[in-house]
């Protein structure tokens, strides 16, 4: 697909207000996700600053941000506790806000991680074929065989004790890295398997024979000639790889692998929070619209860039498989 | 063919068995991964936990002890170091549970996603057809373990209408079983229903296009019988395979969170207790059996495939 | 007990006060005869929040065991069907009389009832004793190390063979008589001598876990079906007759395994439950606390909750800083955390324990707030500021929060601490070994019996060990080792319990480990079970189902 491809997408797109709508959303998310020590200033705390026995002023009344039954306040609507507290009495806007850049952090680099290894795998795959192909598939089955949020647990729970040390690459204990790398390994398969049955088609295109034919090198007819043609493959699955990525690591924060508090991501705010249901429903209900708003704008984003793409179909489908 | 089946069953057995490697080294390169003295209980002496280690043979070489715990699994002998009860038991007992509420999932989300992407097809382009598109996406936004507890809390708790989580078994009353079963059900399913009616919505008009539909209308055929009998048919070939395959994942242990946040006691909340405890042979027996659904189900759709096109015996799919 | 979900009552006076309330007839005023002025027969159901440890009295080591193994496997002593400090009481069980104890203090002799019937019918033989003993050392159950002591234990266990001989154990079938000679005197071999793990089995029970199948036992009553990780059925025993150890007035009661806190909570609210083993969860507290405050009650525990300070790492090898997180700590936040149901101190023996102290505490109020502005001046002069630390911590209802409380706590003080939250099944054993150098974290003590050396034992330096340590600290302070390894040898506990006293004060003074109560637990009843009249709470083994009746 050459410049032309490109631009006709860009004006489809332009034209999908929904999707640009969305867009624009998850773009907000994001930056209030930057600007959340502005709130923490506004709201007097950080958030990870514990305040259980604290009082705040409530129309000129000190209340107790927990009471002495364990209830934390509910939201104030003004600067100080905007969504009331949790039961450690920590301001639940700021740390949504602060929870906001841990999860969107860790789905985008996820991403991008996944991206980047499934695009290597599923070249290589599809172009050398034969030995290449039989190793990167069957180890693609292999984690394609585990079921995807069992693995990411086992991987993280294993990795949560003492971290891990392979060469350069230092993940250590409890630190997002852990839950990075787990989340962009499992979704490996996921994005690698179109992409090289991608490849495969293309390998047999002529423009390919052709490069081949002039004497080209391998890495170039894979840089030059292949990687263009699979971009939009790639920009189509990159924003739900994304949004996948930012639920798997709810997930696993929610069964306590994730973000290892004090600090606080929306997976491990909910886990918290569900325990509160009946006296603070506000605890599990924040990060949880949050966590819904975000990823439905990837994913309404990603709809139209698909349409916009015209790759409706296919192979986009069996990444987005839950 | 016959050596591509082959192939593939051999590709089957290798890839469980990578899979059994890579669980059983998860859980030893853990520091301070210490089964003896876990097992060893509360305030044991040294020599008790010494012993402990020589009885399980957790001072052995890797691979030996690999051995040993894969002979055990595979036999139906393995024992959970944390509650010492028999694995394959625990199995069994959380297995009616699982597909229990995978089984009632699966056909709520096959049901209304054929019928959500029916509709979707017939009125493409239409106002109801993108805000069906959008229910299908905000479905697919949803986290499962979120959308349960606010549900099992207010639909449950609050206001009364359905349990509030638990399991009751089918023997012990029948219609108690299928109301403990709906939310837990309608929850796993609402994610798979948004990708199924969009899937089925696809399928459908890609097939609403092709020549033997329009030869049909041509031969006058009402619009219905077209549909029924040609359309829906054929476009719903792929996405009763996929259902196969989605079914197999989730008894396998998608439904993992689902259980948990309802408290059903089933296989996928056995294998996440078991993780958090380091506890291997029910993680390892867990992970196969969940990796034996998802590997054979691929492999019998693979095979199939082949058996009906014989193109991708070469050309892979 | 060490372990996440136990209890045993206190038994201040003011206490004893509060609760007569909830005693109403049973235990009080007839002579441990107990509860038995209920309506009988019968059946309920109640909830645990996990499957029990085990459902074996050789194994069983938590109160998810052994509050229904109490009722099942009678051991040669019992405890007094009472609350309070009346229920420490030793009375004997399945042994005609307390034990006679040579002078020496290493001989303890008793007999064992005649014409006594386990729950299928086999005869009680005295010999069935020393099977009991041999299945817990045989099974490596935890319980092991209470009966090191008997002569032949060590040689029994190191020769692994069942069916040897314990040469300090000798049990004359004839007469019942039954003697058991200590490699030392142990001042707390009667309270062994009445733990679970000494309940009395058939001779013919295997050398394995049998939770799957429980084995018959003397008691009230018997359990009928395990299903593990669903549920167990208890069901009273017909003819079961033992002096001072009431019969019981429900026919059945079936235990079901709820693991959601707030199912279990709500289905007792709503009757579809009629107990429950752990405290209602802190979001329905206030709640259950306000609309059903006539079948709701809590109890304080013998029991301890601190944070270990690691003294053979920095930084709290060093006095100072030790010493400012007890001055900094403030129980009243743990409390909020935990709905309420804490009642602060700052020993390590809690009150209701011969050797609590009841001196004013040196580092503030416990029951006040902390003093952060002093911690923060300690960590300094201790040269500690901004120092890493990592707090370990469970993942059971509650914990990881008091887990952030304490991190922000050490935070605020000047050091810069992380949290780790494992999960509550492998916890103690993560921190208890020493190869995984835990600083500091969570860590809390039931007491197994009313006695202080079960409470020193969490810092007697001569107890750790490179794995499976319970003296997590790491405290190693030689006059404290030696002082309870004197102590222990003596009978007399009254005597010497100044003694207890005085070590208790020294734990706390050099802040070997930052104490902040004792955790209180609760008994929660649906509607159709008599509360007011059936509902004892015995002060080591917590709810007594005994007691139960329904209106």
């Amino acid at each position: 697909m050459g410049q032309s491809p490109w631009r006709l997408a860009l004006r489809r797109l332009r034209r999908d207000r929904i999707a640009l709508a969305f867009g624009a959303l998850f773009v907000v998310l994001a930056l209030l996700a930057l600007a959340a020590p502005l709130w923490a200033d506004v709201a007097g705390r950080g958030p990870n600053a514990t305040n259980e026995t604290g009082t705040i002023d409530v129309g000129g009344e000190q209340v107790d941000v927990v009471s002495l039954d364990g209830v934390p306040i509910g939201p104030q609507w003004r600067g100080e506790y905007f969504l009331g507290a949790d039961a450690n009495g920590r301001d639940v806007m700021v740390r949504l806000l602060y929870g906001a850049r841990n999860s969107l952090l860790i789905g985008i680099a996820a991403a991008l991680l996944t991206t980047l290894l499934a695009t290597l795998v599923g070249l290589l795959a599809g172009f050398y074929g034969r030995w290449v192909d039989a190793v990167a598939r069957s180890a693609l089955d292999v984690i394609w065989a585990f079921p995807v949020v069992l693995l990411g647990v086992a991987l993280g729970t294993a990795l949560a004790l003492g971290g891990l040390t392979v060469g350069p690459i230092d993940l250590a204990a409890g630190s997002i890295a852990i839950s990075i790398a787990v989340i962009a390994v499992v979704y490996v398969p996921y994005m690698a398997r179109p992409i090289r049955g991608e490849v495969l088609a293309l390998r047999e295109r002529d423009f390919v024979a052709a490069a081949r034919a002039q004497g080209a090198s391998a890495t170039r007819t894979m840089a030059g000639e292949l990687l263009p043609n699979l971009a939009p493959t790639i920009v189509v699955l990159a924003p739900l790889m994304v949004a996948n990525a930012i639920l798997l690591e709810a997930a696993l924060s929610f069964l306590g692998v994730g973000v290892v508090p004090p600090d606080p991501s929306w997976g491990n705010m909910i886990d918290a929070g569900v325990e509160r249901l009946v006296t603070a429903p506000h605890l599990a209900i924040a990060p949880g619209l949050m966590l819904v708003l975000s990823v439905l704008a990837l994913n309404v984003f990603g709809d139209g860039v698909r349409d916009a793409l015209d790759r409706r179909g296919g192979a986009a489908w069996e990444a987005e498989r839950p | 063919m016959t050596r591509f089946v082959a192939g593939r069953l051999g590709q089957m057995v290798v890839v469980l068995f990578a899979v059994s490697v890579l669980t059983f080294l998860i859980f030893n390169v853990i520091p301070n991964g210490d089964p003896a003295s876990r097992m060893a209980g509360k305030s044991p002496t040294e020599t008790q936990v010494e012993a402990i280690r020589a009885e399980w043979g957790f001072d052995e070489p890797l691979p030996v002890q690999y051995l040993r715990t894969m002979e055990q699994v595979l036999g139906g002998q393995a024992i959970s170091y944390f509650t010492q009860l028999n694995v394959r038991d625990e199995i069994l007992r959380g297995l009616p549970r699982t597909l229990a509420l995978a089984v009632g999932a699966a056909i709520l989300w096959m049901a209304f996603g054929i019928a959500l992407g029916l509709l979707g097809a017939l009125r493409a382009g239409r106002l109801s057809d993108r805000l069906l598109t959008f229910a299908a996406l905000a479905g697919v936004s949803l986290p499962v373990f979120w959308l349960g507890a606010i549900l099992s809390h207010f639909l449950g708790y609050e206001w009364g209408l359905f349990p509030n989580g638990g399991y009751v078994p089918f023997a012990e009353d029948p219609l108690d079983w299928a109301y403990h079963l709906v939310l837990p059900c309608a929850t796993l399913a609402v994610l798979f229903t948004g990708f199924y009616s969009r899937l089925v919505r696809s399928n459908v008009l890609d097939t609403m296009g092709e020549d033997f539909v329009r030869t049909a209308r041509a031969k006058g055929l009402s619009e219905r019988r077209v549909l029924l009998a040609h359309v829906l048919r054929n476009s719903l070939i792929p996405v009763v395979t996929l259902w196969g395959l989605d079914f197999g994942a989730v008894v396998a242990g998608g439904a993992i969170l689902t259980e948990t946040v309802f408290d059903i006691q089933g296989v996928g909340q056995y294998a996440a207790e078991s993780v958090g405890q380091l506890d291997v042979p029910p993680v390892l027996a867990v992970t196969l059996f969940g990796a034996f659904f998802i590997v054979v189900l691929n492999t019998a759709v693979d095979i199939a495939y082949a058996l009906l096109d014989p193109r991708i015996r070469v050309g892979e799919r | 007990m060490t372990v996440k979900s136990s209890y045993p009552t206190a038994l201040a006076l003011a206490l004893a006060a509060l609760l007569a309330v909830g005693c109403g007839s049973s235990g009080s005023d007839d002579d441990g005869g107990g509860a038995s002025a209920g309506q009988q027969g019968g059946a309920i159901t109640i909830a645990q929040g996990s499957q029990p440890d085990a459902l074996d009295p050789a194994l069983a080591y938590t109160s998810n065991s052994w509050e229904p193994l109490w009722l099942v496997y009678t051991a040669p002593l019992t405890y007094k069907r009472a609350e309070g400090t009346e229920g420490a009481e030793l009375i004997p069980g399945v042994a005609t009389d307390l034990p006679e104890i040579s002078e020496d203090g290493r001989t303890y002799t008793f007999t064992i009832r005649d014409g006594l019937e386990y729950s299928d019918g086999t005869p009680v033989k005295a010999s069935d004793f020393e099977h009991a003993i041999k299945r817990v050392l045989n099974l490596e159950s935890g319980g092991t190390y209470l009966f090191e002591g008997i002569e032949g234990a060590t040689e029994y266990i190191e020769a692994g063979d069942p069916e040897g001989d314990i040469a300090g154990i000798e049990a004359d079938d004839a007469t019942g008589e039954v003697t058991v000679r200590l490699t030392a005197a142990d001042g707390s071999f009667s309270n062994v001598l009445a733990t679970s793990f000494a309940g009395l089995v058939p001779s013919s029970t295997p050398f394995r876990n049998m939770t799957e199948d429980p084995p018959p036992g003397v008691g009230p009553y018997a359990i009928t079906e395990s299903v593990p990780n669903r549920q167990f059925v208890m069901e009273k025993v017909d003819g079961f007759d033992i002096p001072g150890i009431p019969a019981g007035n429900l026919d059945t009661i079936t235990t079901e395994i709820v693991k959601s806190p707030a199912r279990a909570a709500q289905d007792v609210i709503d009757g579809r439950l009629d107990y429950m083993q752990d405290p209602p969860p802190t979001d329905l507290a206030a709640e259950i606390r306000e609309a059903h405050a006539d079948r709701y009650k809590e109890w304080p525990t013998l029991s301890v909750n601190y944070f270990f300070l690691n003294q053979s790492l920095p930084p709290f090898d060093d006095e100072k800083v030790r010493e400012a997180v007890n001055v900094g700590l403030d129980s009243t936040a743990i409390a909020r955390i935990l709905g309420g149901r804490l009642s602060g101190s700052c020993n390590i023996v809690p009150d209701g324990i011969p050797g609590h102290s009841e001196r004013e505490c040196p580092f503030g109020d416990p029951d006040g707030p902390g003093d952060v502005e002093a911690a923060k001046k300690l960590i300094e002069e201790a040269g500690a500021t901004g120092e890493k630390v990592t707090v370990w911590a469970n993942n059971d209802a509650t914990r990881p929060e008091i887990g952030q409380y304490y991190t922000g706590l050490l935070d605020e003080i000047g050091l810069d601490a992380d949290l780790k939250v494992i999960d509550g099944a492998i916890y103690f054993d993560t921190i208890g070994n020493v190869k995984t150098r835990a600083q500091t974290g969570l860590a809390n003590w039931y007491a197994d019996f009313p006695h202080p050396a079960t409470f020193l034992q969490q810092v007697d330096g001569t107890a750790i060990q490179p794995t499976a340590n319970g003296n997590y600290g790491m405290v190693d302070d030689p006059e404290i080792n030696e002082e309870i390894a004197e102590l222990l040898t003596e009978t007399d506990l009254p005597s010497v319990a100044d003694r207890w006293e005085a070590l208790d004060e020294r734990v706390i003074d050099r802040s070997y480990i930052a104490p902040y109560g004792s955790e209180e637990l609760t008994t929660f009843l649906s509607d159709r079970m008599d509360f007011e009249n059936c509902s004892l709470v015995h002060p080591l083994y917590g709810n007594d189902y005994s007691s139960f009746c329904l209106k």
